[in-house]
């Protein structure tokens, strides 16, 4: 097609090409460190500490999906930790009073996203900027979390309420010679399972759904969108709904591992999920993020806190790490967009 | 580099005896991929208006910043009173008397008028800012321009004009001997252009060398003493301008002879109304408007700026809420709260920002092509991609969209190619009237021609096309009929064809007024 040639000055990489060089050098890090740990641990390369990090990476994962949407519409959600909690002790008290554990669970969910509904409205109709609506929802939601209970873990829940956090799918223990039972394959835990299924479904509501593309256009230009007759406000809404539901699961997932509901479970949760998105590329400024990015994020905060484990590293020495990883992985974005 | 030596080789004093304050000689700047500047010459003397004109993309501004020091040459160099120089910043520059003010505003909107003016060389009292001071000289730079701007004022309380007012002063009050002025006028009214003109002057007679780059080369004619002329980033040639014509100018832009401005209308007015706004009115800002459309017409808006042009039409969009007024689209009362309920009635307004409410930058092409009507590309909420893009290449194909790929992001592309991809949105939405405001702000010479085309073939599709411009020129080359405002009220509608720049102008200024 004769329009379609090249003009001098205009040649630039489509944002494909450097979605993709992106993404090759977050999955490079990952694998980097990956072979940095095995070679300095010989724990760090089985099976059952690979089910391990995947298990501690899915809670990141939940409330990095959610953080992403918001992102990409230039927001922020500094309130997941907070509603994660809330969430998990709804469902655990829900339960307390006798309803049966699913509608308990969903029970919580349901309160995470009308979290999520409240920041929502907050930032639309009382035009309060996201950081300043959703601090306010992290205090307001953590108090809550801590009044109903009193403050104090809330257990006697039972062991159904421990299925979902603790179950593995495929799980093969056959009795060995001494007649312990021993695990031939640690199965896939649930939360695995839901990690992939989630970020599976919201990967594909942003990138072939209408409401996914009305996120990006909002972040990447909130006026041009509302005069294109996107219904900003209800998209907007929907981001920090999305948001709050995933959180609330995270809270329920969280929770059942405990086996106890826990208020104050989560604290600065909502850092590692922001950190997770913004180490897979999703830009503050909005308008530019991906789920597989924020998945790869996620297993680099995984594997940096499990390999440094591994090897002995404390915890302090850990958030110095974690914290100049996302320094400098944000520090190279930026000099690959100045070009 | 290279070529320190060579410094030397030519004398500093000119032809006429005049002597060149700055030259660019022999300057070359490669980007991967492109020769962005080849072999271009500069020559500025001192007191002298020197005007340099190209396309968008020509590679003035790529120009601009070798000599300012943001851009190193690859070749060539960059000799100023007689010295050859290499600035490494623009502070650099600055240092020793090169100023340049840009197109784009660089004022911080929360600090005040002299605070912006001092920014980064606030005078001081011991450790602190001598505000009072620092006020004061900021007023004499103020007044100095005639513009009613008090030097404590916010800036973001001020309109653009005022703001590109204060960039001005900013610049008189660096004491600039050389002074880069990229579309200076294109926000102002003509009375704070006649203003800026008479400074020009006063700078010139003290022996400050001015380059002025702008689109409207009608206004040259009163400030520009020679002309340099740049095309795909070549030099053309630099004559004095008493021994060229506008048309000459044009002709060496874009390479070929443009034998008019505007196209010839294909399309004429029919007798049917489509399109009719009764009694609309805007809180303080717009009040009973009332205008209609015919199919197949070009209506213009005319106005000086805050007429209330923009904001009539944003209000009958629904962009902004409007207190009073009925819209009638083809024979129907429409209720219009948001541009959603606009847009579901085919009512589609342009914005005269594109990139700030115009045009997702991040998004690509196809994004933004499909972005008011997504549903036609989808089902059940998903995105069909083979469907989206074919929906976007076609729509790259009728506007003649110049660029490698429907994925290219919008940000990376020319100025005209934005506005059609802006324009390709709309038509994908099937709109049946489109209010187009200053679509052709900041378009080549070229690429405005291309949209004035658009704009007569749009209309002789059946859809109503309104026209808002500051440009007169525009309103008398495309329009049919010219709604004038003037305060928020329309002052008067003229035939085009019976009417000229004088008469709209008399409307506008509100010292003549129609019984309507």
């Amino acid at each position: 097609m004769a329009t379609l040639e090249q003009s001098p000055g205009e040649a630039k990489l489509p944002i494909d090409r450097k979605d993709l060089i992106q993404k090759f050098a977050a999955l490079a890090g990952l694998v980097l460190l990956i072979v940095a740990f095995s070679l300095t641990s010989s724990a760090f390369l089985t099976m059952s500490n690979g089910v391990t990090i995947a298990l501690q990476t899915s809670t990141i994962a939940y409330i990095g999906l959610g953080a992403t949407c918001v992102i990409i519409t230039s927001g922020i959600d500094l309130s997941v930790g907070s509603v994660l909690a809330l969430a998990g002790v709804v469902a655990a008290l829900a339960v307390q009073v006798g309803v049966p554990v699913p509608f308990a669970m969903l029970i919580g969910i349901l309160a995470g996203g009308a979290c999520g509904a409240v920041n929502g409205l907050i930032i639309t109709r009382m035009k309060l900027p996201p950081f300043i609506a959703t601090l306010g929802m992290m205090m307001v939601a953590r108090g809550l979390a801590l009044q109903i209970t009193g403050a104090r873990p809330v257990s006697g829940l039972g062991e159904s309420f421990g299925a979902l956090g603790n179950g593995s799918l495929w799980r093969v223990i056959t009795e060995g010679d001494n007649g312990f039972p021993k695990v031939i394959f640690p199965g896939i835990p649930y939360p695995v399972i839901l990690m992939i299924v989630l970020a599976v479904i919201v990967a594909v509501v942003l990138r072939k759904t209408t409401f996914g593309r009305h996120l990006y256009a909002i972040g990447s230009n909130e006026e041009a969108a509302r005069l294109s007759g996107v219904k900003v406000n209800k998209v907007k809404i929907g981001a920090y709904v999305l948001s709050g539901l995933l959180a609330g699961l995270c809270g329920c997932v969280l929770m059942s591992r405990l086996v106890t509901g826990q208020p104050n479970e989560g604290i600065a949760y909502e850092l590692d999920a922001i950190a997770a998105a913004v180490i897979g590329g999703t830009s503050l400024a909005g308008g530019v993020g991906s789920i597989s990015g924020t998945i790869i994020g996620a297993f680099i905060i995984g594997i940096l806190r499990n390999g440094l484990n591994m090897n002995g590293v404390s915890s302090f020495i850990q958030m110095i790490i974690i914290g100049l990883v996302i320094i400098s992985t944000v520090w190279i974005d930026q000099l690959r967009n100045r070009k | 580099m290279t070529v320190t030596s060579q410094s030397n080789t030519r004398p500093t004093a000119a032809l006429d005896g005049r002597e060149s304050i700055l030259s660019a000689k022999g300057v070359v700047k490669r980007f991967p991929g492109v020769l962005a500047l080849d072999n271009v010459h500069l020559d500025l003397y001192r007191g002298e208006v020197h005007a340099l004109c190209g396309e968008n993309g020509a590679g003035k501004s790529t120009l601009m910043k070798v000599i300012t020091g943001l851009y190193q040459p690859d070749e060539g160099q960059v000799v100023y009173k007689g010295e050859q120089r290499h600035f490494s910043t623009i502070q650099d520059a600055q240092d020793v008397g090169i100023t340049i003010i840009h197109q784009e505003l660089n004022l911080v909107p929360h600090l005040t008028v002299a605070e912006n003016i001092y920014l980064g060389r606030e005078p001081k009292k011991g450790w602190f800012v001598d505000k009072k001071k620092m006020e004061a000289d900021a007023q004499v730079y103020l007044d100095r321009l005639k513009v009613n701007i008090k030097a404590s004022d916010l800036v973001l309380s001020l309109t653009v004009a005022r703001q590109q007012m204060v960039e001005i002063a900013k610049a008189l009050s660096l004491n600039a001997e050389v002074l880069i002025m990229d579309e200076p006028t294109s926000s102002l009214t003509e009375s704070e252009i006649d203003r800026l003109f008479e400074i020009i002057h006063e700078l010139k007679s003290q022996g400050v060398g001015i380059i002025y780059i702008s689109h409207r080369l009608d206004e040259l004619k009163r400030i520009v003493d020679r002309v340099t002329i740049m095309r795909d980033g070549g030099y053309v040639w630099t004559k004095d301008f008493g021994d060229v014509t506008v048309d000459d100018i044009v002709a060496a832009m874009v390479g070929r002879s443009l034998e008019e401005k505007f196209p010839e209308r294909q399309s004429s007015p029919s007798e049917d109304v489509i399109f009719e706004v009764k009694g609309l009115c805007r809180e303080k800002l717009c009040s009973n408007v009332s205008f209609t459309l015919r199919r197949g017409e070009i209506l213009g808006f005319a106005g000086l700026m805050g007429a209330g042009r923009t904001e009539a039409a944003r209000a009958i969009f629904g962009a902004d809420p409007k207190t009073a007024g009925e819209v009638i689209l083809g024979g129907k009362t429409l209720s219009i709260a948001a541009p959603v309920d606009a847009i579901e009635q085919g009512i589609a307004y342009l914005s005269e920002d594109r990139k700030l409410n115009g045009l997702a930058v991040k998004m690509t092409i196809k994004e933004n092509v499909t972005m008011a009507n997504l549903a036609a590309v989808s089902s059940h909420g998903f995105i069909d991609d083979a469907r989206e893009a074919r929906a976007a290449r076609e729509m790259v194909a009728k506007l003649s969209v110049k660029t490698p790929s429907i994925n290219q992001v919008a940000k990376n592309l020319s100025g005209g190619n934005q506005q059609k991809v802006v324009i390709g949105k709309w038509l994908f939405r099937d709109s049946k009237v489109l209010f187009f405001d200053e679509p052709t702000r900041g378009i080549d010479v070229g690429a405005k021609f291309a949209i004035y085309q658009l704009l007569d073939k749009l209309a002789s599709e059946g859809i109503g096309v309104v026209l808002i411009t500051s440009e007169l020129p525009e309103i008398l080359g495309m329009t049919d009929r010219v709604v004038v405002f003037h305060e928020g009220e329309v002052m008067g509608i003229l035939e085009t064809a019976k009417t000229n720049q004088e008469e709209i102008m008399q409307y506008a200024s509100g010292v003549k007024r129609m019984a309507l």
